[in-house]
């Protein structure tokens, strides 16, 4: 039941631990002005990014996250890249961005870095909604 | 960092003493068991005699163990070598829906042969019942194929009644009928005497049972035939080929006899850190469920589910602190697979993503138990911190 090296925890950077360890600006965010909730639809991981937009700039960004260790850490990477962006500059964030913020994620999950890049661009979308 | 190995039943420690017994036959005895010179028959006999050893834990005659290079060979040599042979009187095995990948996989490549595979549900205690057997029983029914104990919960299955069942039907004139047995969880946990469990063949592991990895070996009872997987040798009386493992096989007879000899104090030990484990997670952590039998199950092996998280992130977690432990479930590119084992308990995908596997060994201490739950802990509330899912968004089942 185990010998995957996909759980390997060799295979993961000190970074993307640190993130793990750690997980910077976790929860939901009182005052948010754009939420959005993804999941991948397939392996059932799911990412939530609250964020308040004020002036096309992100002031603050939490995330909460369910699934695989590489989907939490890159809503923690993701979270802490975005604090202080304008939203222009969010959109064009990169799933490569994301991933190599974490030190990078073995091939197998890589899918983390879309769901959060996916994450986003959502909660942007809710955000133009809302205004 | 303190280090906790609760993963005991992936693998074990070498025991010294095991060790001691194997190493001249890495340097000074190191011939070839084919050999005719004194090098090769020094060999030989130490083989003969790890051969008895291993027999004698299982009740077994010498003759009818055949060493092989672990659990997965020998599951792979008891059910196609067994089938390839019968095919002539039939093309139908039963087995269970929770058996080792290493079953699971032998037995789809004869599916894939236009064999005929009924697969036992175990129903919610993770158990098979002797009447599914019984239904499930053809005339053109060559192999039933279920495993003594199950590596990811532990419960133990009803292998004397499927023996005696197996026995009735050869009454009825169902002559080629096998019966296997996987024991590689079961060896040097429960009892194994293959006279009253009326089994044909059954699958053991050294590494289990603190030897080294790389050797197993078969039961196979004197009698009954099989097809060869490894061929182009004469070694194992022409059932598998090629130059035996002295070292390992020496160490795998040793590591045996003190598996027989030691298995009753070994289990006491286990199960009480086990269950003053089980108690302790019951009392600091809520929202929890505890996968498979409680009662028919090994001594040494809890399996509990952590609601709203998921096993990686708490196995990472775990492992960040120094413990280790494993989880059935992985999810990679972007595709889950759930444990099928705690799957067929009728789990939802939820609970069967945040199960993990502790498994304790002899020399396991109650600091490692005290270590091991401070540390899940802070894991499993780390992870709740940031998880989406709770009592609110999920129905609690």
């Amino acid at each position: 039941m185990t010998g995957r090296s996909e759980l390997n925890t060799l295979s993961y950077s000190e970074a993307f631990k640190d993130h793990l360890a750690h997980p910077r600006n976790a929860g939901e965010l009182e005052g948010a002005t754009a939420v959005a909730e993804q999941s991948n639809p397939v392996c059932g991981d799911r990412l939530r990014l609250s964020l308040i937009i004020r002036d096309g700039r992100i002031e603050a960004a939490r995330f909460l996250a369910y699934g695989c260790p590489p989907t939490l850490a890159c809503g923690s990477a993701l979270a802490e890249m975005l604090k202080g962006l304008t939203v222009e500059d969010a959109l064009k964030l990169t799933r490569k961005e994301v991933v190599s913020a974490l030190g990078g994620l073995p091939s197998r999950k890589q899918h983390a870095a879309a769901l959060a890049i996916e994450t986003l661009r959502a909660a942007i979308q809710s955000n133009i909604g809302m205004s | 960092m303190r280090k906790v190995y609760l993963d005991h039943s992936a693998t074990t420690p070498v025991d010294t003493r095991v060790v001691a017994a194997m190493l001249p036959y890495l340097t000074e005895k190191f011939g070839n068991a084919s050999s005719v010179h004194g090098f090769g028959q020094e060999a030989r006999a130490a083989a003969d005699r790890a051969r008895r050893q291993v027999a004698a834990m299982i009740g077994a005659r010498a003759n009818e163990i055949i060493f092989t290079s672990g659990g997965t060979e020998a599951n792979n040599l008891a059910i196609r070598g067994v089938c390839e042979l019968a095919e002539a009187h039939g093309r139908h095995i039963i087995t269970s829906s929770i058996e080792h990948p290493s079953v699971r996989g032998a037995i789809e490549s004869l599916e894939k042969r236009g064999w005929l595979v009924t697969r036992l549900p175990v129903y919610d205690d993770g158990i098979v019942r002797i009447e599914d057997v019984h239904a499930a029983l053809r005339p053109d029914t060559v192999l039933i194929s279920v495993m003594m104990a199950n590596n990811e919960i532990g419960t133990i299955q009803p292998i004397k009644e499927i023996g005696e069942l197996v026995k009735e039907e050869r009454q009825r004139d169902h002559r080629h009928l096998w019966f296997h047995t996987d024991a590689v969880q079961a060896a040097g946990r429960l009892p194994i005497q293959v006279e009253s469990l009326g089994c044909d063949l059954l699958s053991l592991s050294a590494h289990k049972i603190y030897a080294p990895k790389g050797t197993g070996a078969l039961f196979l009872r004197r009698g009954v035939r099989l097809t060869a997987q490894q061929v182009g040798g004469h070694q194992e009386r022409e059932r598998r080929a090629g130059t035996e493992s002295i070292a390992n096989i020496v160490a795998f007879g040793a590591a045996a006899e003190l598996a027989s000899r030691e298995m009753s104090e070994r289990n006491q030990h286990t199960r009480r850190l086990r269950d003053l484990f089980e108690r302790s997670v019951v009392q600091s952590i809520d929202d929890i469920a505890f996968n498979g039998d409680r009662e028919r199950r090994l001594p040494h092996l809890s399996n509990i589910s952590f609601r709203f998280i998921e096993g990686e992130g708490l196995l990472i977690h775990l492992d960040m602190q120094g413990v280790a432990v494993s989880t059935g479930s992985a999810c990679s590119s972007g595709t889950l697979e759930p444990s099928p084992v705690i799957r067929a308990l009728g789990r939802n995908e939820e609970l069967a993503r945040g199960a993990i596997r502790f498994s304790f060994g002899k020399d396991n201490d109650d600091q490692d138990v005290d270590y091991a739950l401070a540390a899940l802990q802070r894991a499993v509330e780390s992870l709740r911190k940031l998880s989406p899912l709770s009592r609110q968004t999920v129905a609690v089942s």
